[in-house]
């Protein structure tokens, strides 16, 4: 069963008034629980794919369909909603909120659905035990390194028990025994929780993990 | 939690926070301070013009205020005697003997106020026996005088000096009588000093043929705030042959002076709250451009956008509390051992004095005006945040996430 669909999906910028066509009407499906990475040179456009599957980004032309559901028609609360309920994100550059803890950040999403305090913090704790990081919970993230800062992020990203965790090059700042941990842990998660991951990334320990490996150039898909 | 954040990012950048939080705290002392001035000097004035001779209420022959003549005498001032006894409700009376006249002295004259008293009485109503400088106040000597230090000046005389007082009788003549000057009197008011004298009521009665007559009575109330409710009474007891005044409509200057005074502190908060807006709105805004990576992610897990300027604008309103409850305790602790010292403005002394302060300002607080300002400060703060917030919402998450 798909749960994420495109249909002649483009993405075009503007930079310094001339076009760039990232995406070239790329019909994709994607079924629940893989493990699929998106792969290519720079500026191949798979960071754009990313962010057009993940709702975070406007299609120029075409669709994005999320369990059926047509997002280019969602406004901006109902694409909010879709992410806090549906998605969860890993970002390169780890990007937690630097002014709370380790337990905060992954708290955090939890506090946007509602969930009581002690319930969030039960479940974040419970979390970071499975995730080996339960010792970081009180610590900011400019005390943590790049492999713990990713680990608690990949937390966040999961706590709310989401369809889909979209991860734009979560190796690239990480050494290679830390990048190999991480998806260590994806993978687990892939496989117990049946969490769909999607990557993009031009890391080759991250495209041998791929289930499933696409390869975008210039826009278009190459090799799937 | 969403409190949190806010409370830690205000801190993020700790200088920037605190140079907004003093020009907060700044602004609520001026504000704490100005009207602490403002109803000190307020009260003064009117204090000062109701003790020295206005009172709280006035009552004369109905048209007596308007057109001050020797005729204008109260014929039946028993009547207003039996009521005023009876009224439970006022604390002192003055009977005066009062009409306007000329004082002379061996080297110059001057237009005055005459005021004729029953010294024990007078003082029970206005502060002028409180108020003698030099020599005594009044006795039972019917050649006593008193006159004020800016018309002792004017007429060169000291205690123990003799001066004429003249005055138009009511036989159309022109009376006059010799005082010895046996004190003399500063008060607030410059202007009442130049004017005012006092003289036994016998001897004003006598010098305009009136007989035992009086032309005003000068009443204080027991309760200050009930001066509108005995002033209606008197008027139903007393009828239409008298006019009963209380200070309002003795003083209509000064009421209006003081609506125009509550009026101008309210214009200066505005001005204070005005340069805060701007304070904050630039703090706010360069807060939100560095974060805007920070927005982008909250926007990718889910915050709404709703929530995002709920944040921002607690964090304005968090600065606003904060600086709210530092400036007034601030305030407070200048203000209220100045309540108790005074400020003395002698520097001004003059123009005061035409004004009829005084030259020492108590200031006075008023728990009203804290909590107006208690209310007003985060209210400007949030008003502060609302472009900067908007700003924050008004970004697409892919823009911010990946903003450098």
């Amino acid at each position: 069963m798909e749960i994420l669909r495109t249909e002649k999906l483009e993405k075009t910028y503007q930079d310094n008034g001339l076009p760039v066509h990232a995406i070239k009407g790329i019909d994709l499906g994607i079924g629940k629980g893989e493990f699929l990475v998106i792969a290519g040179p720079s500026g191949s456009g798979k960071t754009t794919l990313l962010n057009l599957l993940g709702a975070l980004d406007k299609p120029t032309n075409g669709k994005v369909f999320f369990e059926n559901e047509d997002l280019t028609q969602k406004d901006k609360n109902g694409l909010s909603s879709l992410r806090l309920h549906k998605l969860g994100f890993i970002f390169q550059a780890y990007n937690l909120i630097p002014v709370l803890s380790a337990i905060e950040n992954i708290e955090f999403s939890m506090m946007l659905l509602g969930i009581p305090e002690s319930e969030r913090e039960n479940k974040a704790l419970s979390l970071m035990e499975e995730l080996g990081i339960k010792d970081l919970a009180h610590k900011r993230p400019n005390e943590m390194s790049g492999g713990q800062q990713q680990r608690v992020a990949v937390a966040r990203a999961i706590v709310n028990n989401p369809t889909v965790v979209l991860a734009d090059e979560p190796t690239a700042n990480l050494d290679s025994v830390t990048a190999g941990h991480l998806l260590d842990l994806m993978e687990q998660m892939n496989k117990d929780k049946n969490i769909t991951f999607i990557f993009s990334s031009h890391d080759k320990q991250v495209m041998d993990r791929a289930k499933r490996l696409l390869i975008l150039k210039d826009g278009i898909i190459e090799k799937s | 939690m969403l409190i949190k954040l806010a409370w830690r990012n205000i801190w993020r950048n700790r200088r920037r926070s605190l140079i907004v939080l003093t020009s907060v705290v700044v602004g609520l002392v001026a504000i704490v301070i100005s009207d602490g001035l403002s109803n000190g000097m307020i009260g003064q004035m009117l204090f000062n013009q109701i003790n020295l001779n206005i009172s709280h209420i006035q009552i004369h022959k109905k048209g007596f205020n308007n057109n001050k003549t020797v005729k204008n005498f109260i014929s039946d001032y028993k009547k207003v005697d039996e009521v005023l006894k009876d009224d439970s409700s006022i604390k002192s009376y003055s009977k005066r003997v009062f009409i306007t006249g000329i004082l002379s002295s061996a080297n110059n004259s001057s237009g005055v106020n005459i005021y004729g008293i029953d010294p024990e009485q007078e003082a029970k109503v206005s502060i002028i026996k409180n108020s003698m400088i030099e020599g005594s106040y009044l006795t039972k000597n019917k050649r006593d005088i008193i006159i004020g230090k800016k018309l002792a000046e004017k007429l060169e005389v000291e205690v123990g000096d003799k001066v004429v007082a003249m005055a138009n009788t009511l036989k159309g003549n022109i009376g006059s009588e010799v005082f010895r000057v046996v004190g003399i009197f500063k008060t607030a008011s410059s202007e009442f000093d130049k004017t005012a004298i006092y003289i036994p009521a016998g001897t004003e009665q006598n010098m305009l043929n009136i007989g035992d007559k009086y032309y005003e009575y000068a009443i204080i109330t027991k309760d200050y705030g009930k001066v509108d409710e005995t002033q209606k009474y008197l008027e139903a007891k007393l009828g239409n042959s008298f006019e009963v005044l209380s200070y309002k409509d003795l003083l209509p200057m000064l009421i209006y002076q003081i609506e125009l005074y509550k009026e101008t502190m309210w214009i200066l908060n505005v001005i204070i709250g005005l340069a805060l807006i701007f304070g904050i709105i630039n703090s706010m805004l360069m807060s939100v451009f560095e974060r805007i990576r920070e927005f982008g992610v909250l926007m990718s897990i889910g915050m709404k956008n709703s929530r995002i300027y709920l944040m921002i604008v607690t964090e304005a309103f968090i600065i606003g509390i904060v600086g709210t409850i530092v400036g007034i305790v601030v305030g407070l602790l200048l203000e209220i051992p100045l309540a108790h010292t005074g400020i003395d403005l002698s520097f001004f002394s003059s123009g005061l004095e035409a004004f009829g302060i005084g030259t020492v300002i108590y200031p006075v607080l008023s728990i009203g005006n804290i909590i107006m300002s208690s209310i007003f400060m985060p209210f400007v703060a949030i008003l502060g945040a609302l472009y900067p917030a908007y700003k924050a919402i008004k970004l697409e998450p892919i823009y911010a996430i990946y903003y450098v």
